[in-house]
């Protein structure tokens, strides 16, 4: 079964990143909520990037 | 020219909301003319190099950069520049739930999450959607500037996982009575929505639920999904969920007309779905096949009355006033003006609105301008002043660099008002009010002494001004839809519930005033 299906039975259970409005409205509506504190990935140079790249 | 002074903090992230109100704070304080707080990407920088901004004190920002950038009178921005923390301090978040510092951390304490609500930078946004899908996540994304070629791949990536991806540039979704993003406070029942606006599913919503009856679902997709690059990819995934959710009896869209291909493809499946179907493609009075076996609608009121009727609904309550009432009032607005008063200004905060009344004033051979022109329309060549009439879209993106959406603050709207009232050619102004979860607190209070002024200045110099609004929103909203209404027939406006009804009023009293339009 779609995985659609399952948001439209169980109603939004959300992580929200960005916007901190939008998970406080969200809960204000008794919706399930996590607001992640969102921030950009750090700018890597790259001899960093592909020091990692072989890492991971 | 302006002399502007910067100051930039490394590694400090903050978002668009919070920041546009720092600048708006700041550029409130007595001695700063201008206030701009950015991060540092690439197009913010252009942004500012255009606004005259040295091209040295910005080079070495990067996306992860915050840049403050002031003019006035120096003394009193070197000050500020020197006390810019102060300005910094966000407020206490209403949250009851503490934050999570990853999408993993908030799945780790959520393991049922099946929604991710992605409202972070266009140049992120697509990486995040991939990350939520990858765990099997739904996206609700708000964030715009995502390529096309982006929104295709994930939207693919997420048919074959059965999820949806919900835009970009997605405002509102509406899923088991809980509102995400700019959405309305809506009875539950059996009318189930596919939207690609914000607003136009906000409308088509309210107004259900002013009808008596309520919504089961509204899931949004994205300006773009019917285009014919897209494919109508989300609207498809929706439509297959919403014929299989036992909640939803009768299914409808709401869009501007498709692509070609794209309508097509859609036509051939709404044809096919085992539940009634109401296709709105604002405009568009006919659809492509006249033996289709679903209603095609030009108008969201025209939508909402067939999805009512499929839905079992007897009629909906009496209107407040009929059509030769309200034609014996356009007469009366029109007899009170000054001779030379003949145009139409429409300053409008969302953009399906500007759209959809561009269509009832065109059909009807009002001659009008507007900077989202639909066709048979002209481009307001400068979108900073209005000709002849003009339906401005304030909530477009030369409105909004750098400062809030009309739905969020009324200060442009305020402004532009102001300016409109002083032209002696002005007959009607016609204004829409967003209500609902993140829009402004009090959006009629926000621009009532705006109206109030407007009609004084033209009271004083002989002239009678019509101020035409629309409400969108349900008696449930936080800010109360009789409430807003009350406050603006307070000041004179000429109030209705729904977008088309105040757009056929404002069009009577321009027919009046103009015997044709021109």
């Amino acid at each position: 079964m779609p995985r659609l299906l399952d948001l439209l039975r169980e109603g939004p259970i959300s992580v929200n990143l960005g916007l901190v409005e939008f998970a406080e409205a969200l809960e204000a509506q008794a919706a399930p909520v996590i607001h992640v504190d969102w921030t950009p990935p750090p700018l890597l140079d790259e001899e960093t990037k592909s020091i990692l790249d072989e890492l991971l | 020219m302006k002399t502007w002074q910067t100051a930039f903090e490394r590694n400090r992230y903050y978002d668009s909301v919070f920041l546009m109100a720092v600048a708006h704070r700041l550029s409130d304080h007595e001695g700063i003319e201008e206030a701009v707080a950015v991060m540092g990407s690439p197009a913010n920088k252009n942004i500012l190099l255009d606004m005259g901004v040295e091209a040295a004190s910005v080079a070495d920002a990067s996306p992860n950069d915050l840049i403050i950038a002031l003019c006035g009178d120096q003394e009193v921005v070197a000050g500020v520049l020197q006390d810019i923390e102060e300005w910094l301090v966000r407020p206490k978040t209403a949250l009851a739930t503490s934050t999570a510092v990853s999408l993993d951390e908030a799945l780790s304490r959520q393991s049922t999450s099946n929604l991710a609500v992605i409202s972070v930078p266009g140049e992120y946004a697509a990486a995040e959607t991939e990350a939520a899908l990858d765990r099997g996540m739904n996206v609700f994304l708000f964030s715009d500037h995502v390529s096309v070629e982006d929104e295709v791949a994930l939207k693919k990536k997420a048919s074959e996982q059965g999820l949806i991806v919900m835009g970009p540039d997605c405002g509102t979704a509406l899923i088991g009575g809980k509102g995400i993003g700019f959405a309305n406070s809506v009875r539950r029942g059996t009318i189930g929505v596919v939207a690609a606006s914000g607003t136009g599913l906000q409308e088509f919503t309210c107004l259900v639920h002013q009808s008596g009856l309520g919504i089961s679902h509204g899931l949004g997709t994205g300006g773009r999904d019917l285009s014919n690059s897209v494919g109508g990819l989300s609207t498809l995934a929706a439509i297959d969920a919403l014929e299989e959710d036992p909640e939803t009896k009768v299914i409808a869209i709401v869009s501007k007309p498709p692509g070609e291909a794209t309508l097509r493809v859609i036509s051939e499946r709404l044809s096919q779905c085992a539940k009634p179907v109401v296709a709105c493609f604002l405009g568009v009075s006919a659809g492509p096949d006249e033996q289709a076996s679903f209603e095609v609608c030009g108008t969201i009121d025209d939508a909402v009355s067939a999805a009512l009727r499929l839905a079992g609904s007897q009629g909906g309550e009496e209107e407040v006033h009929n059509h030769s009432q309200l034609e014996l009032l356009a007469r009366d607005e029109a007899g009170r003006m000054a001779a030379g008063q003949k145009y139409i200004r429409g300053l409008f905060a969302g953009g399906t609105f500007c759209y959809q009344s561009q269509s009832v004033l065109r059909d009807a051979g009002v001659a009008l301008h507007s900077n989202a022109p639909l066709e048979g329309v002209k481009l307001l060549g400068d979108t900073a002043a209005s000709a002849g009439h003009s339906l401005v879209d304030m909530g477009a993106d030369e409105f909004t660099v750098g400062t809030p959406h009309p739905m969020i603050d009324a200060t442009q709207r305020s402004r532009r008002i102001t300016v409109e009232a002083e032209d002696p050619d002005v007959a009607v102004l016609l204004l829409d009010f967003i209500l609902g979860f993140n829009s402004s607190k009090d959006p009629a209070g926000d621009l009532g002494d705006a109206i109030s002024s407007a009609s004084r200045t033209a009271e004083a110099a002989g002239r009678h001004l019509s101020v035409v609004a629309s409400v969108c929103g349900t008696d449930e909203d936080p800010q109360g839809l009789e409430n807003q209404m009350e406050v603006l027939r307070d000041v004179g406006a000429h109030v209705f519930a729904s977008n088309v009804k105040a757009s056929s009023f404002a069009r009577d009293i321009i027919l009046q005033r103009t015997k044709g339009g021109e």
